[in-house]
């Protein structure tokens, strides 16, 4: 377990030496809520306190891009050459893919601190059990995200560059189709119905849900969270197979 | 029982052979060199052995430790150094040293001061503290290195350990590689520089299209080549006929062909056996040497001798 923890920070301090990157979110974060999140919340009619759902959905966005980071992440490794030297290391096959899973956690964490935070505020739910509530939800979202570009990797073995263009389509489909802006029963029907295929349309209802959201807005949450395991368990599953094989070379022969 | 063993090992890429049924061995404590073109399955034979990579059938086993089913434990007597050194670009050389040792186990005591004498032995010490990425391409391949001289693995597979460095720091790895196995490691190279081959093998293994070609010494690798000593003779002499004829039928010789009124050119087979028997005829017929050159085969040559094509471009 020391290895798995020395593998996490060894990459992880050098996020902190020092987090531009991390406060830059933030301040990304708090820039779009003060001004556009103020600005919109005034032009949408219809929800009580559009403000609040906007904020929200901005963390859920700082989740997937996280999310979809640590995958990609994966795929980047081991084609600037930094997987081989991983999977040479006196470590098992398990303990390297929890490493990586618990990198992507510890980023994400980091990552959220202030702008959930920020938002519980916003809210008015400034407690432990919704922060922790939060969080679990967020990371149960984040895992499937991850394992979504995980299952996806097997492009970019073929062309990184394919990879790079569909996981960016892929993304922008995934955001915009989706209820993390807009509530589900507000979306025109085409649109919803696309919405439905979306993991963020479940991500976000099912986070909305536990800060106490009106639920006539939301998605049920028992498919929220049915759709969300059968997602992280099945591209999480999948995607370390096939990376494994193609890493490997399994599947080459 | 052999530090690492083969059997049958295949690994193919679609419908290509990487490896094609290799059978080979390598003893304890022994430093085998593997010899072959680009593409001759050198690298996939490491990484299948390192673990990184898994065969497609056969077997392959280090210190009796299969590396498919028993991979993290073959993982914990092994360090191997990759023929790119590539992916930290933004930590720094010390840095990943450190990191290397302490996740290698490399007890803590010991660590630092290893990490210090590597890093001013290969001339790293004033780099320490750059990031990897603004290492120069001899920087990074001798910190690749630096790795496997830190960690002491009971066995060590190197990737070209040398390629891009200096004639000063290959010889500073060489020292350092040989001074591992006299701590008693096995160490695996794989090359395309006979001189370092030469300098560095107890025996050579010869890869070609992924299939096992020939493994000896070097000695005997030169040794098999028949007629591959050259010696170029120049002699003081009225009757070279006599002399010609003589040394044609010295044991070994394999052709003699005069170059010149007193020069001599003969292809004989193990020279050190045949000269002294070439300086009795001189001097049983009065004949006074002016000049004597041996010219041995060189792995090149062993390379060409066994498969009938040049290990490398630049190296003819």
């Amino acid at each position: 377990m020391r290895n798995v923890l020395r593998l996490v920070w060894f990459d992880l301090k050098q996020e902190l030496k020092p987090p531009v990157w991390i406060i830059m979110e933030w301040a990304v974060f708090l820039v779009q809520v003060s001004v556009y999140g103020v600005m919109i919340s005034q032009l949408v009619t219809g929800i009580d306190n559009y403000f609040q759902f906007y904020a929200v959905g901005l963390v859920i966005m700082i989740t997937f891009d996280m999310a979809s980071h640590t995958g990609r992440h994966f795929v980047e490794h081991a084609h600037e050459g930094r997987l081989p030297y991983l999977l040479s290391l006196p470590i098992s096959r398990t303990k390297l893919f929890m490493s990586i899973a618990l990198q992507g956690g510890a980023e994400l964490a980091l990552m959220l601190a202030v702008p959930l935070t920020v938002t519980l505020l916003i809210i008015g739910n400034l407690t432990w059990v919704s922060a922790v509530a939060c969080v679990l939800a967020l990371f149960f979202l984040g895992f499937g995200v991850a394992g979504l570009m995980l299952g996806l990797s097997f492009i970019a073995f073929k062309s990184s560059d394919l990879y790079t263009a569909i996981v960016t389509g892929l993304s922008t489909i995934i955001i915009r189709f989706s209820t993390v802006l807009y509530p589900f029963i507000f979306l025109p029907p085409q649109y919803a119905s696309v919405a439905l295929f979306s993991p963020l349309t479940y991500g976000s209802d099912l986070t909305r849900l536990i800060l106490g959201f009106d639920p006539s807005f939301l998605m049920n949450p028992y498919y929220a969270v049915a759709v969300l395991t059968a997602l992280s368990v099945s591209t999480l599953g999948l995607g370390l197979i096939l990376i494994q094989r193609l890493v490997e070379g399994v599947k080459s022969a | 029982m052999y530090a690492v063993e083969t059997k049958n090992l295949t690994k193919q890429y679609g419908k290509t052979y990487a490896l094609k049924n290799l059978d080979f061995t390598i003893d304890e404590n022994e430093i085998m060199v593997l010899l072959g073109p680009n593409g001759s399955g050198k690298t996939t034979l490491l990484l299948i052995l390192a673990t990184v990579l898994k065969p497609t059938s056969g077997q392959a086993k280090v210190m009796d430790l299969d590396v498919t089913s028993q991979s993290t434990s073959v993982r914990k007597i092994l360090g191997i150094a990759f023929q790119e050194a590539r992916g930290f670009w933004r930590h720094k050389p010390a840095d990943i040293l450190r990191f290397h040792a302490s996740v290698c186990g490399v007890p803590k005591a010991r660590r630092d001061t290893l990490i210090e004498n590597i890093l001013k032995d290969l001339e790293l010490w004033d780099a320490r503290n750059k990031l990897f990425m603004h290492l120069s391409g001899g920087q990074a391949k001798r910190l690749e290195i630096s790795k496997i001289f830190v960690q002491r693995p009971k066995f060590a597979i190197l990737d070209e350990p040398t390629s891009q460095v200096d004639l000063r720091g290959k010889r500073k790895i060489w020292a350092q590689i040989l001074k591992l196995r006299e701590e008693g490691s096995t160490i695996l190279i794989a090359t395309n520089e006979v001189r370092e081959a030469e300098y560095l093998a107890d025996r050579v293994t010869v890869l070609d299209e992924g299939k096992f070609v020939v493994c000896d010494t070097v000695r005997q690798l030169k040794d098999s080549i028949i007629g591959g000593d050259i010696v170029e003779l120049e002699i003081d002499t009225t009757d070279t006929q006599i002399i010609e004829q003589s040394l044609s039928q010295i044991e070994g010789t394999v052709k003699i062909t005069n170059s010149g009124a007193n020069r001599f050119k003969a292809y004989v087979s193990m020279a050190e056996s045949w000269v002294p028997r070439m300086t009795d005829i001189c001097y049983q017929n009065k004949a006074r040497i002016l000049s004597i050159r041996i010219t041995e085969p060189s792995l090149d040559d062993v390379f060409l001798h066994f498969t009938g094509r040049v290990l490398k471009e630049e190296s003819r």
